[in-house]
């Protein structure tokens, strides 16, 4: 029986590809153009952070030179209250009372409110 | 009974008693936010002395600050009080404008540059205060002088 062999001259190409044209532009440029991307990106990002630096100095600095004002205020308001709360006590103990062994000055934890007011 | 409408007796809840009168009185700054934020660095140029004096007296005083330092705060507040007199007399137009200003934008200070360029220079010219922020780096320009801002909600030329 006769064997059945390659025709001659061999087997034609197969095809084994599509015949389709690769898109775009070739992959470097990408790579190249999203690093490019992120560089002027933290290019604008550093000036952007250095200038919030500033922005924060600017403010801080405001905040420390009314400060004093603001705290000299609250220590005469807390002053105020302190005597008021003495001569009350002076007034119904007859006597003052020492809370804490400490002659600092202790921002009272209760505060006295008017009994009988109402504005 | 959560309808019950909520009663509130007692409007008056901070203690009136008055000062006594052995302690000398001064009138409160009685200006809010955004106008000191807009003289802040006026009354650190003029107070300097004063604020670090009492800062100095409310570090020192081993936790009786609030009342040794009576008079150094008085002090404090009635220098402020006097810068702020000034900017009132000699620059009100600009000064309005920049706290309403402020006002308005949060108290973002880079989105009122132009009229802050304009309230500086009419402070400078008439009192001699000055905007100076310390620790500023020397080889760059301050940031209040800048014509751009870049998070300003226009990051263009400001003036």
């Amino acid at each position: 029986m006769p064997q059945d062999m390659p025709p001659v001259g061999g087997y034609g190409p197969i095809q084994y590809k599509r015949n389709i044209p690769a898109r775009g532009f070739r992959p470097v440029t990408y790579l190249v153009g999203m690093h490019l991307f992120m560089v002027y990106g933290y290019y604008k990002l550093f000036y952007g952070i250095r200038e919030q630096n500033e922005l924060a100095r600017e403010k801080i600095w405001g905040r420390i030179h009314i400060l004093p004002l603001l705290q000299a205020e609250a220590d005469r308001d807390q002053v105020r209250r302190h005597l008021a709360d003495k001569a009350r006590e002076q007034e119904l103990l007859g006597s003052e009372q020492k809370v804490y062994h400490s002659n600092r000055f202790i921002r009272p934890t209760f505060v006295y409110t008017p009994s009988e007011v109402t504005q | 009974m959560a309808r019950r409408e909520p009663q509130f007796n007692q409007q008056l809840l901070v203690d009136p008693t008055p000062m006594p009168p052995e302690i000398p009185s001064v009138k409160e700054i009685g200006a809010t936010s955004a106008p000191l934020t807009s003289v802040a660095y006026f009354i650190g140029d003029r107070c300097k002395a004063f604020n670090d004096d009492f800062m100095k007296c409310r570090a020192e005083s081993n936790g009786r600050g609030e009342i040794e330092c009576l008079k150094e705060g008085r002090k404090v507040t009635r220098c402020a009080a006097s810068v702020l007199k000034d900017v009132n007399t000699h620059c009100l137009k600009e000064f309005t404008a920049h706290w309403e200003c402020l006002e308005n934008n949060n108290h973002r200070l880079w989105e009122c540059r132009k009229n802050e360029m304009l309230l500086n220079k009419c402070v400078f010219d008439k009192l001699g205060l000055k905007k100076e922020i310390p620790g500023t780096p020397e080889n760059q320009v301050p940031v209040h002088l800048r014509p751009k801002q870049i998070y300003a909600q226009f990051p263009g030329r400001q003036w």
